[in-house]
């Protein structure tokens, strides 16, 4: 404990003394700052406080010495732990509030309180130096909390804790709580609680006006009725296909997997344009059907029928990625226990099978539910007079009249309709164990499925498979056409202007898609291992380790989830286009809203993959004396391979697909390819959008692939997954 | 309680146990001397579980202390405790071999990985499975598995071995000749283990002192002799082999001797009682006799089943004493179903104990 | 222990890898056409010699950017969208004076300078008219509009899509254009009819008429240069401008208050300006009407002399009070009049 604080106090001082305080204007990794290393702007906070002045600097230098004091000076342990507690707690608690209250710009906070040299200075974000600074007061501060015994002692389990819950505060809460609070403020900006209640409860968002058949309903009512369609829908739909996967010997499996795997990965919009042309009034489908059948051409796709038809197509992978680890899971023993006690294949699946995939369908229903709360691309494209929240929303912001506070109450009617399903989906799994693989080996195959269950599989999937497989095929179709739907004569142009390379005294890169292009895939490539480590690490903890408010933690990490895009896209700026922190422009900003939206998937699928672990491998591996880190490491992510490969592919594709957040956040310099192709959407540039998106999701397939190949080693061989029988209570 | 500080010795100095408002461990003061096996027996949900938790710290106690070899480990982390522990479920790590498991803790204190391999390989010579260390768990039949999981524990030369119903997988035969194995280690290694069973015969058959727990507290402690020769309660009589409790009247108890009123019958007892009262009448089904003669002292009752066991038979009586299960040595003359017989208490073999509502 | 560092560094390491040098430069949000705005920003580049960063957002999206980003802006220069935000954004503070000659403009151009107090000014006109799918009204056997009172007609029912004024900026010119031409209380009126034949009020203005293109709907009401550049793209879409009189929006250009490279920001707003750069827009299918005299007008853009257009008061319907007030009516009276 002694050696693991004294380190952390050393990494704060060397970040604390060497490195810039400040954010470098040319940036960390150009190195220039240390050439002009006395230079205000480039110094370390030591310097900032001894050279020039800025003695409030001090503060996280003198919590870092008083630590190293009272380790060396205070010999009980367990007070000089809370000593150390309390002093860093100071410490962070005290940088913060001098870095949002001397600053330069922006909105000040207690003008009145600052005289002097402090109120005059102006301060630039923070930089790597006092990143690094705060971090070691962070884990000297959780490190000491795990002295105190808390945590059963394990430093790392507190340090996690700790990290997670800091990074979410500032990540999640600080932005948020921006653009909440104008849900209590008057038009001019006044403070006025007041005006909350008659908002939230108005008509106009949750009027019944559509249960005549006659008049609208108000957004939120139409935003629960097709989250809970697409929920259960997509669970079905994934369960369907998981099935057949897990349980049958269908032939084309690879190509079902494709199938299932490339509406995840089809940029926004896409969906929805191949619907309309398919569907549409003038449809190709829609041409089809008038010809044969005479019937007559409509406009049905416009509105619920249409959202929920493309909401279906997209999440239904989702549902299945969660599914087929769950699915596989089962223990293969509980199903040939009830098989030997005469249960036949349909009992054995209806009553055994089927309720041990319950924590899988919980969160598979929620995942569906809360992405339909939030979609906002397929009803912005096909929504005609279905108004949801996550567009009235958006419109709310960006519309010709800007509406803070309605977009605020909007945002808040949708939160609470997620806390809502996340508290039932808790309600249904209860408390139930459900640990199927166990350290205790042994083999068995898993029962077939009866054949009611198996028609009806093939029959909800195998359409399903064949509508995705035309979809796509007219998304290829229409890159590679001059004007789709009209002028059907072959083109490569899409493909040129968007991606062309001239050779002329080397390479050119000519194409007009090409930087942002770059650009989305390096965000992608590092937004996605950070999400899977964060999301992995949250369900660890989740599942794994008790703590005080475990329940608000776990739902504070599922609330970027919750909130549209949209409104995190807008309260990033509002949070961090000022000093202390400030990644407006930068590429960081662009990972961290991708982390921060994207960890839910992976701590939900953490959580239904880990609850399946039995608990006593890990405590195997405590008392055999490694620690959780190790035990997290060597034991628990090698046993975790399908979710980690969830995890990183998920995050890796929703870096690439996700519009709605980026398109507030994306600058100049990082421009993303999403952000991109709804600039050629809203100019009707559809060629070019769809053969971008074309070669979009074969980047995404290649890489899924080559992931595949370096985790999927990692798994247990078939031979050796191991699956038993105990559920312990 | 800090007279045992002794490595390898264990130390419970208050403990109390919550999970919420359910309290798994009402106060519990215990003392385990180094080299000997304990083992925490009861039924389940009784604590005996919770207490092998705090040991190898899995569990934080809610309050009091725990000392290990004289060190207090109250708050000290599993990670760091000198103790391992062998789980009921094995929890062998299904992506190693079996080599790689049982050099694992080895390997996570930074050995280097070749002597470690050098020593989980003398750890499964010692369990009897040289040559399998290449074999996945999956591979191995369970009485293996369950050998691997005491190499795995065993090769940290822990202070402590903690055993977690290790042998409720196995079957009946092997269950005999793995525990033995058990012993012979444990005896061999000098180690102090701590065994967690709701078996009372494997309790009896590996135990230096058995831990009766009930409640969340304990019943009785002591040595498996002293608990069938010496139970304290109506629970433990029943519990720790096989008794018919009968209800009786103690009129008057002095000088090691009771006078004690069965059915309207007075017999007197070689025993002590605490004061007169309601209280019972254990008696083993080896210490009663069956005869067609009638005595002063004797009970009536009809056979309603009898099962040949080659060297015994048992007999299950219904009659004066309620329903009770007799063994009858005497071969010879066996009686039939529905026989009407005399059944004689022994009375130096008999005890008392207090009456009190019986467990489950 | 060790290993929990590495991560660590490595986590920290990639944080900072994406923040990388900022050079010096020009900051730019493009409103325009993807295109227009590539092929401007490199024309500029190549004159000036300076590192233009442009990203093509909608003008909603920037205003709500630039509002956020009040008092240290990432954006130096707004080029391009419609003319109201820019107005507004002059209003609240959000844009400074540009500073630029503003005589060879035309007069429409300068008048938008004259009520921004300098900081918006005039790029482009658009022109507000009415488009029809040829082949639907066949079909159907409909004849076509040509005035805004034709749009009254049953025969129209459900085939007329027009955006909602509350979420689109086009969708707020035409109310405000036909409250111009036929009075408050009659344009009410004539909208409320209208509003029995509208099949949808979509969110974004320039969707009615890509609908109408691939004849999802029969007709639509919007910007006549983007229903050029379909019917240029080959969609059978013809235009019309209507007989009372129609009304139009000015593009607008502005140099964000605060902005890092005012310099650089102005000599764009020069270059955004000149006749050169102005008679560039054709080859990227763009349009609409140049706002210098001397740029050349190209010939599918709709011409403003053969156009009734009405004397549109920005400073009345572009003020917050006019917007909401008639938004207000609008939601009343005609939001619920469809089907």
């Amino acid at each position: 404990m002694r050696r693991t604080i004294t380190l952390w106090i050393v990494i704060g001082l060397v970040g604390f003394c060497l490195l810039p305080w400040y954010m470098v204007d040319s940036g960390f990794w150009t190195f220039t700052w240390i050439f002009h290393f006395a230079a205000q702007e480039n110094s370390s906070g030591l310097l900032q406080v001894f050279l020039h002045g800025r003695f409030w600097l001090a503060g996280p230098l003198i919590a870092l010495l008083a630590c190293a004091a009272v380790l060396g000076l205070v010999n009980r342990p367990v007070r000089a732990a809370r000593m150390i507690a309390a002093i860093s707690a100071l410490g962070l608690l005290y940088t913060f509030v001098q870095g949002l209250i001397i600053v330069r710009g922006g909105p000040r906070l207690f003008e009145s309180l600052l005289a002097g040299t402090a109120a005059d200075a102006g301060q630039l974000g923070f930089g790597a130096g006092a990143m690094i600074t705060l971090l070691g007061l962070l884990f000297v501060l959780t490190t000491a909390i795990s002295a105190m015994g808390k945590g059963r002692g394990d430093a790392f389990v507190t340090g996690l804790i700790g990290l997670i819950i800091s990074l979410v505060g500032i990540f999640v809460f600080y932005p948020v709580a921006h653009i909440l609070i104008s849900a209590f403020q008057s038009n001019d900006g006044t403070f006025s609680p007041g005006l909350f209640f008659p908002r939230f409860f108005n008509s106009d968002i949750w009027g019944l006006g559509c249960l005549d058949l006659k008049g609208s309903c108000g957004p939120a009512i139409n935003s629960v009725v097709l989250a809970i369609l697409t929920g259960a829908g997509s669970t079905l739909m994934g369960l369907a296909f998981a099935l057949i996967f897990t349980r049958t010997d269908f032939k084309a499996k690879p190509l079902l997997r494709v199938l299932t795997i490339i509406p995840i990965i089809t940029p926004p919009f896409v969906i929805g344009l191949a619907l309309i042309l398919l569907f549409g009034r003038t449809g190709a489908a829609t041409a089809l059907f008038a010809d044969v059948f005479g019937i007559e051409k409509t406009r049905w796709l416009y509105g619920f029928k249409g959202v929920y038809l493309a909401q279906l197509l997209s999440f239904t992978p989702i549902a299945f990625l969660v599914l087929i680890g769950v699915v596989e899971g089962v223990s293969p023993s509980m199903e040939e226990a009830s098989q030997t006690l005469d249960a036949n294949r349909w009992q054995t699946f209806r009553y055994v099978s089927l309720p041990l995939m319950r924590p899988g369908l919980a969160n598979a229903f929620l995942l569906g539910f809360i992405e339909s709360l939030a979609d906002f691309g397929n009803p912005l494209v096909l929504g005609g007079n279905f108004n949801v929240l996550s567009t009235e929303i958006y419109f709310s912001i960006v519309g010709a009249v800007a509406n803070p506070a309605r977009a605020a109450t909007l945002a808040i009617v949708l939160l609470t309709l997620t806390l809502g399903a996340f508290l039932l989906q808790r309600r249904w799994v209860g408390s139930k164990s459900y640990a199927t693989v166990t350290g205790k080996a042994d083999s068995g195959r898993h029962a077939a499925l009866s054949s009611g269950v198996k028609a009806a599989c093939y029959m909800t999937a195998l359409p399903w498979a064949a509508f995705t497989a035309i979809v796509y095929s007219m998304i290829i179709f229409g890159s590679f056409v001059k004007l789709w739907g009209y002028n059907n004569s072959f083109t490569l142009d899409h493909y040129i202007r968007a991606f062309g390379v001239k050779f002329k005294n080397g390479i050119h890169l000519t194409g007009v898609a090409w930087d942002s292009y770059f650009t989305t895939l390096e965000i992608a490539s590092i937004a996605a291992p950070l999400t899977a480590f964060v999301g992995l690490s949250t369900a660890y903890l989740l599942v794994r380790q008790n703590f005080r408010g475990k329940n608000v933690f776990e739902f504070s990490t599922m609330l970027s989830f919750a909130i549209p895009g949209t409104v995190i896209g807008v309260s990033y700026i509002l949070a961090f286009n000022f000093p202390p922190i400030e990644l407006t422009g930068t590429g960081i900003i662009l990972i961290i809203v991708f982390v921060f939206r994207n960890m839910p998937v992976g701590v939900r699928g953490g959580i239904a993959a880990m609850s399946q672990l039995d608990k006593s491998l890990d405590e195997a591996s405590i008392t055999l004396g490694a620690n959780s880190f190790t035990t997290a490491r060597r034991v628990i992510a090698p046993l975790l391979g399908p979710a980690m490969m969830a995890a990183l592919t998920y995050s890796f594709v929703r870096a690439i697909t996700s519009v709605s957040a980026v398109i507030f956040l994306v600058s100049a310099k990082y421009n993303m390819a999403t952000a991109f192709i709804v600039g050629r959407v809203e100019n009707g540039d559809f060629g070019l959008a769809i053969a971008y998106s074309a070669v979009l999701i074969v980047t995404m397939l290649t890489v899924i692939i080559l992931l595949q190949l370096i985790i999927g080693k990692r798994r247990l061989r078939r031979s050796d997954r191991v699956e038993t029988v105990v559920v312990k209570t | 309680m800090m007279e045992n500080s002794a490595r390898g010795s264990v130390v419970f100095d208050g403990v109390v146990k919550k999970y919420g408002s359910v309290t798994a461990l009402k106060k519990l003061s215990l003392s385990i001397e180094p080299g000997q096996l304990v083992t925490l027996l009861g039924p389940s949900g009784c604590g005996k579980t919770t207490t092998l938790r705090l040991i190898a710290g899995l569990e934080a106690a809610t309050e009091g202390s725990i000392f290990i070899g004289g060190e207090d480990v109250t708050h000290l982390s599993a990670t760091y405790r000198k103790v391992s522990m062998v789980f009921q479920s094995y929890a062998l790590f299904p992506h190693m071999s079996v080599l790689q498991n049982v050099a694992y803790g080895l390997t996570v204190k930074s050995m280097p990985k070749a002597e470690a391999h050098a020593k989980a390989e003398e750890g499964l010579e010692l369990v009897g499975l040289k040559g399998y260390g290449d074999r996945l768990p999956s591979e191995l039949s369970g009485g293996q598995q369950q050998r691997v999981a005491v190499a795995r524990a065993i090769v940290l030369e822990p202070e402590v071995l903690l055993l977690d119903e290790p042998l409720s997988n196995l079957d009946a035969k092997l269950r005999r000749h793995v525990r033995e194995e058990i012993r012979q280690i444990q005896q061999d290694l000098g180690l102090t283990a701590v065994y967690v069973t709701h078996d009372q015969e494997e309790a009896m058959a590996v135990s230096d002192r058995i831990i009766v727990m009930r409640n969340a507290e304990i019943a009785q402690e002591g040595s498996p002799h002293d608990l069938y020769e010496r139970p304290n309660s109506s629970f433990i009589a029943d519990f720790i082999g096989d008794a018919n409790l009968v209800t009786c009247e103690v009129t008057a108890t002095e000088n090691g001797h009771s006078t004690v009123q069965v059915e309207g019958k007075t017999i007197t007892l070689p025993v002590d009682f605490p004061r007169p009262g309601a209280a019972k009448l254990v008696l083993r089904p080896h210490h009663v006799s069956l005869s067609k003669e009638t005595t002063a002292e004797s009970f009536e009752g009809s056979v309603t089943y009898a099962a040949y066991l080659g060297n015994q038979i048992q007999y299950s009586l219904t009659g004066e004493l309620g329903d009770i299960f007799v063994i009858g040595e005497t071969i010879a003359q066996p009686f039939a179903v529905g026989d009407n017989v005399q059944i004689h208490i022994e009375p130096d073999k008999a005890m008392l104990v207090a009456d009190e509502p019986l467990g489950k | 222990m060790t290993k929990r560092y590495v991560i660590g560094a490595a986590v920290f390491a990639a944080v900072f890898a994406v923040q990388q040098a900022a050079a010096e430069e020009l900051s730019m949000v493009c409103s325009n056409e993807q295109d227009w705005c590539d092929l401007m920003v490199g024309a500029f580049s190549d004159k000036t010699g300076i590192d233009v960063s442009m990203v093509r957002k909608s003008t909603g999206e920037t205003l709500a950017q630039v509002r956020a980003e009040a008092g240290n802006p990432k954006i130096d220069v707004w080029w391009g969208g419609t003319g109201d935000p820019h107005l507004i954004a002059a209003s609240e503070g959000l844009t400074q004076p540009i500073g630029v000659d503003t005589s060879e403009l035309l007069g429409w151009a300068q008048k938008m300078a004259d009520i921004s107090g300098g900081r918006t000014i005039g790029i482009h006109l658009g022109v507000l008219g009415i488009a029809y799918n040829d082949d639907v009204l066949k079909e159907k056997g409909i004849t076509p509009p040509s005035c805004w009172r034709d749009l009254a007609d049953p025969m129209y029912k459900g085939e007329i899509q027009v955006a909602n004024p509350n979420s689109s900026g086009t969708a707020y010119t035409e109310l405000a254009t036909l409250v111009q031409v036929f009075g408050e209380d009659e344009a009410f009126k004539l909208l409320t009819e209208i509003g029995k034949n509208v099949n949808q009020y979509t969110k974004s203005g320039s969707a009615p008429s890509k609908a109408a293109a691939r004849g999802e709907t029969g007709i639509s009401i919007g910007f006549e240069h983007d229903m050029v550049k379909l019917a240029k793209a080959g969609f059978p879409l013809k235009i019309v401008s209507p007989c009372e009189g129609t009304g139009y929006e000015v593009g607008g250009l502005s140099i964000i208050t605060g902005a890092k490279n005012f310099d650089a920001a102005k000599k764009f707003a020069e270059f955004a300006l000149s006749a050169e750069a102005q008679s560039l827009g054709p080859q990227v299918g763009v349009y609409n009407v140049p706002s210098n005299k001397n740029a050349t007008l190209p010939p599918e853009a709709p011409d403003p002399s053969t156009i009734k257009l009405i004397d549109y008061d920005f400073a009345t319907y572009g003020s917050t009070e006019t917007r909401e007030r008639l938004l207000k009516r609008w939601d009343e009276e005609v939001k619920g009049s469809g089907n």
